[in-house]
This record gives structure tokens, sequence and C-alpha cells, in this order.
């Protein structure tokens, strides 16, 4: 019987041309609009680390010194370097990582025009603590972060500029007059919301050269999007070396995540941290009441807002402009009706029940609505392409906003809704008449 | 057992505060395989008869049995299987669905029936070439003319193989050649059993039924019996007539 509403669906269309294209139209621009703005909300409100959100927790502490500090209600959001490093001594953790961006100049082989580019200094617990995929070899050992040695893991993109795609692990790369032996090859990688990166922009792509955290003393990295300080440096101590300095100031660009399997070792941890600044106090540190959180990777999403408000509010809105095109459809669909009213009153007289006549009519709204969302969905493809220019491109040439499995099943329920809301009433409308009275109008 | 059997029915139409009794009291019965036409003035309450009878139209009053079932109190579903399975329509204007072809057009009871497909295919043939139209299963209504597009209603009372067909002024639209095939296949078919209550303004088409009712303001006002019935009669009723005709 399906089969059957769905061809009497097509005859309708084919004898109200003209109106079965705009009752289209209508859904279409519905459908389009709001798939276009609920996709943005999903790919930034999307779990970004699926598998493991639930395991990772980034920690913050308040190490800022007496005086007027501007962190009353919460810690500040980053740590120190020497904190840091205490911090990754842990055992508690299944893995754990510190990490900052800096900038660097990138010396390509053959005489080809240096660059300067971003590199991210982590530990190497951060590729899988992360889920980053990888082309061509892997992480670097534990032993290359405690030496620490100079290696890099470099993205896909760099690598096809560099080494023309080739698999280039074992061969070096010059980095501020650095030479180091590439590790691993990344694989086609733009996470939408990077979930190490949520304090600052965690909208950027990721950076294309991941190095040893180690590295930052020797090769003087210094942090390039966010540090705060509040010490006045002693005199004499500019002239120390960069790294004996990290471990003197108290200069906060590192973001700190730890892997917890369970609640039991988040406990343990919350009190491994709590102990530690409790000893860094009786050494004259942390003067400030003990600020010390152990924040999960959601609930830091959550706390840091990564999905913009006007990105939810947009999404609600533009639900309701495809209720509101929907409604507006209950008219054009009434007329088509209610004008081949007398055809229903024939199939009634031949036997079709009021629930017949119902779904024949319903399935032809919902058929529309198919049709329309079909339509609809390629208007949201343009729609986030329009995105996509604000947002720009990852580095491997993946758009930020794309329609994924879950949003094309929500434009499909999202066009039967649309259907459903148009149609409900004039398909109730045109069965609810009495047969007779059709008849008499043929 | 007959097939139809109204017992003080009304039917009342209100329009804002004016109420209009289309029946009253309207009481009578029509035996199973009889041919009973039923004639009288505009607005006195002939169609309200037929949709009342064959269920498209409700009453407010009385009791009404068809075929030994008591269908004041049926649900929807139970009066739209009723009308499926029971009751054949034939309309003035015919009543094809113009986007249809003639064997779709057919086809549309028998869907709503549920029967396989091979059964309908059957069906249908067999319908289309009892009114003769076996070549034009692939043409629309619009294709055909009005004589043919009531062999085709007809062909579509057919294939449902219906207990009783209300035909309301079916020879109406029809130049009187056209009209006189009609009576002659509607005539076949009561023949082969098939009870038939006709509406007409055709003092010469109610002749040729077993019995003639008139009905005036709502109500059956007097009825003649013309032939007999049973069907046990020495000629048949189109003898009868031929023979009248003759003499």
């Amino acid at each position: 019987m399906l089969l059957y509403n769905v061809r009497l669906a097509w005859k309708s269309v084919q004898r109200y041309p003209v109106l079965s294209a705009l009752i289209l139209l209508g859904i279409a621009l519905g459908v389009g609009v709001s798939t276009t703005f609920i996709t943005a909300y999903h790919v930034l409100a999307r779990d970004p680390v699926p598998g493991k959100s639930d395991s990772l927790y980034y920690v913050r502490m308040d190490s800022w010194g007496r005086g007027d500090s501007p962190f009353r209600q919460e810690p500040p959001p980053l740590i120190t370097w020497r904190d840091a490093l205490e911090l990754l001594k842990s055992r508690i953790p299944v893995r754990s990582t510190a990490t900052f961006s800096s900038r660097a100049t990138i010396f390509p082989a053959d005489g080809v025009r240096p660059f300067r580019d971003s590199v991210r200094l982590v530990t190497t617990d951060f590729f899988p603590m992360f889920a980053v995929p990888f082309r061509y070899g892997g992480p670097w050992s534990r032993e290359a972060d405690a030496r620490p040695e100079s290696v890099a893991v470099i993205s896909s993109a760099l690598n096809d500029r560099l080494f023309g795609g080739a698999n280039s692990v074992g061969r070096a790369i010059r980095l501020e007059g650095h030479d180091l032996r590439v590790a691993g090859v990344l694989g086609p990688w733009r996470p939408r919301v990077r979930a190490f990166g949520l304090i600052g922009n965690p909208l950027r792509a990721p950076e294309p050269v991941f190095i040893p955290l180690r590295l930052a003393g020797p090769m003087t990295f210094q942090p390039a999007e966010m540090e705060m300080n509040w010490r006045t440096p002693q005199p004499g101590e500019e002239a120390l070396p960069y790294a004996s300095r990290l471990m003197l100031n108290e200069s906060l660009f590192l973001g700190f995540w730890a892997e917890l399997p369970d609640a039991g070792k988040v406990r343990e941890y919350q009190s491994y941290i709590d102990a530690y600044v409790s000893e860094q106090k009786k050494l004259g540190r942390f003067p400030n009441p003990p600020k010390n959180w152990v924040t999960s990777l959601l609930d830091l999403m959550e706390e840091q807002r990564v999905v913009p408000p006007q990105t939810k509010a947009l999404a609600a809105i533009s639900l309701l402009f495809l209720v509101v095109s929907a409604l507006n459809l209950i008219g054009l669909f009434l007329g088509k009706f209610l004008a081949r009213a007398s055809n229903v009153g024939v199939r009634r007289a031949l036997g079709a029940s009021r629930w017949t006549i119902f779904v024949q009519h319903l399935v032809e709204c919902e058929l529309m609505g198919l049709a329309g969302g079909f339509l609809g969905v390629l208007l949201s493809v343009a729609g986030l392409a329009i995105l996509n220019r604000v947002y720009g491109d990852g580095p491997d040439g993946v758009a930020f906003f794309q329609l994924d499995v879950p949003m094309v099943f929500a434009a499909v329920a999202l066009s039967l809704l649309a259907g459903t809301i148009a149609g409900l009433y004039p398909a109730w409308r045109i069965c609810a008449v009495p047969p007779a009275r059709h008849l008499k109008s043929q | 057992m007959p097939m139809l059997k109204m017992q003080n029915v009304s039917k009342i139409y209100r329009t804002g505060l004016v109420e209009t009794r289309a029946l009253r009291d309207f009481s009578m019965e029509v035996e199973a395989g009889e041919f009973v036409t039923i004639t009288g003035p505009s607005g006195s309450g002939k169609t309200t008869f037929l949709n009342v009878s064959g269920l498209l139209d409700a009453f407010e009053e009385g009791i009404y049995t068809l075929d030994g079932l008591d269908v004041s109190r049926l649900s929807d579903r139970e009066m739209s299987r009723v009308r499926n399975e029971k009751i054949g329509f034939i309309f003035q204007g015919f009543n094809l669905l113009p986007d249809l072809d003639v064997f779709d057009n057919i086809d549309v009871p028998l869907r709503y029936r549920r029967l396989p497909a091979k059964e309908r295919k059957e069906r249908i043939e067999k319908a289309v070439g009892m009114v003769g139209l076996s070549s034009r299963l692939r043409h629309l209504p619009a294709q055909l003319s009005g004589g043919q597009q009531q062999r085709v209603a007809i062909a579509r009372v057919l294939a449902g193989d219906p207990k009783l067909i209300l035909a309301d002024e079916p020879t109406g639209n029809l130049d009187s050649a056209m009209a006189r095939e009609i009576m002659e296949i509607l005539e076949q078919v009561n023949e082969a059993g098939t009870t038939i209550v006709m509406v007409t303004h055709n003092p010469e088409h109610a002749a040729r039924a077993h019995r003639q009712l008139h009905i005036a303001d709502g109500r059956l006002v007097d009825f003649e019996r013309i032939a007999p019935f049973p069907l046990n009669r020495p000629e048949t009723r189109q003898e009868t007539v031929h023979r009248q005709a003759a003499g």
C-alpha cells in the first residue's frame, strides 16, 4: 500500500506542478537553514575525542603570588614549567602531558625559502591521549622525552611540503638552527575543537610540528599563545640560561592533561595534587587559599564556552524557522488537497476508510518533505561552504564544517518533521469530511 | 432475508438554524436479487436515500440492516469495509479518477480490499471484457466517451463482485442509445443475482425494474410491482418489456 500511496503522491505532484514546486522550495529553505546551523552547533559541541573524553582531565592550581590576584573564584588556567615537570613524575595517571604552543622558523632543504610556523611542545603521551592519527612512524619514545632527543612529529601537510609526501621517518627537518629527526608523520587530522587547546582558541587548526616538551629549554622556545606572570625577576636572573630561568620563574603558560580511567583514580590524583600544593606551600609558594581543580574535558568545554552561546541560539532560531516554514505550507497543502476533494469522495465510496485517506495524504506530505529535505541538504552544503570561508579550512584541506552521517540523518528527520507539521492538519481535514459531501462536488 | 431493510430512518441536514428533513420515517425492504428503481422529483430525497443506503452519509434515527447486518453502529473502518465488499456505486457523473487509466480506476476498490496483484489483474481483465473495453485498459478517462466511461464505472463495480449495486441516474448523462446499452448491462448483472437499486428520472428505465418506488418529501409514497419476483417468473423482465413494446 505504501508503494501505491507513493505512486499517487507522484501523480499529485504531476497534476499540480507549480504548487508542488512552491511547497518543495518552502521545505528546502527550512531544512537547509536549520541543517546548516544545527551542523555548526553539532560540529562544535560533539565529543572532540570520542571514547577518551571521559578519562581526560585538565589540571589547574593557584600558584599566583600574594597580592591583587585576578583569580578569586577559580585558579589560573595554566601552570608553571616547574609544576608541570613535577606533575609529570606522577604515576597515578595512565598518561599525562604538559603542552604549550610556540613559533619557530623552519628551514626546508634545497635552499627553499625558510618560513615561520607554529610548534607544539608535548610529551609522547600526548599522541595516544588525544587519539592523534599517524600516517608514517609514530610518537617518539619516553626516553626521547626524558633526555630530551631532537625528534619531531610533523603534519601530513608539512610532510607534503618538505618531503613531497614521501615517508620521511628518520629524515631531518631543520628548526631554529637545530636538526630534528622525524619520528612520525600524522595522517589527515583536523579536530574541529582542539581538546588539548581549550584555553585560548580551541577552534584553531593543530600545529604542523610537535616536539618533546623538554626541548623548550635548549631550543629556547617561548610560549606564543598565552602567558601570565606575576613575579618580578631578581637582579641577574635575566643573564641565566633560558632553561634555568624556566625553573625559577613563575610564568604560567602550560596546559596540563592527565588520563584517569576511573573515579577512584580521579580522587587519588586530586589528593596527590592537594598534597603537592601543601608541600609547595611549605616552600613558600602557593600563598593563596588552595584552588586545585581536576576538571574533565567535557566539563572544561562547557566552562570555557567552546560552543558560543550565539551558535546555540542560531540553531534554536533555525529550528523555529523550519517550523514557521512548515506552518506556512499548511495552506498550500490544504488548497491542494481540497482541490481534489471529489476524488477523495470517490475513494471513500469505493471502500477507503478515513485512516486510509489520511495515510495516503500524509505519505504525500512526507514525500514532499523528503524531496524538499534533499534540496535542503544541498542548500545546507552551500551554507556550510560559506561558514567554512569564515572559519577557514584545516591545514590538510579538510573543511571545518562538514555534514557527517548523523547530520544527514538529522536532516532526514527534520524533513519528515516539516512534512508532518505541514501535512497533518490538511490530511486530517480531507479525511474528516463525510464522503457524500465530496461526491456532490464531483 | 432482505438485502436492504430500513425501518423509520430519518436523515436531517442542518445548516445553521435551518433543518431540512431529507428522509422522514423512511421504511422499505429490497429483496436479494431484486431490481428496484426509485423515482421522484428533485429534492425529494432520492440521492439522500442512496447515500444513506451506501453508508456514505449517516442518519439520525431508525434501523438500517444491510445483508442481515445492522449498520447503525458500525465504525468508519467497518463501514468502509462493507462499502468495499458489499456495495458497488454507479454515478450519473461516472466518478472515475481522472489521473488513473482504466486499469487503475478499476483497481482502486480491489486494492482497498488488499487482494493479491494476480487476482486483481484477473478480476479487472474479466470485468473490462464484460463491458467490452478490453482494448482501452491504458486509456485515461478523458480519452473515453461518456458511455465508455460509464462502462468503466460498471466494470469497477463488477470487478468487486458486490451483492448490492446502488446506481444514481447512471444513464442521466448519456444519449438514448448509450443509455440502452448501460441498462442492458445492468439487467444482465441483475439476472446474475446482484441486487440493484437505481434512482432514475427516466420512466422507461424505471419501468424495466421488478419494482418501482416513488419518493416525495423524504417519504416512500407509492410503489408498483412491474414484474413478478423472485426470479422463477415465467418470462424475464427484459422479455416482458420487449413484449410490451412490441404489443
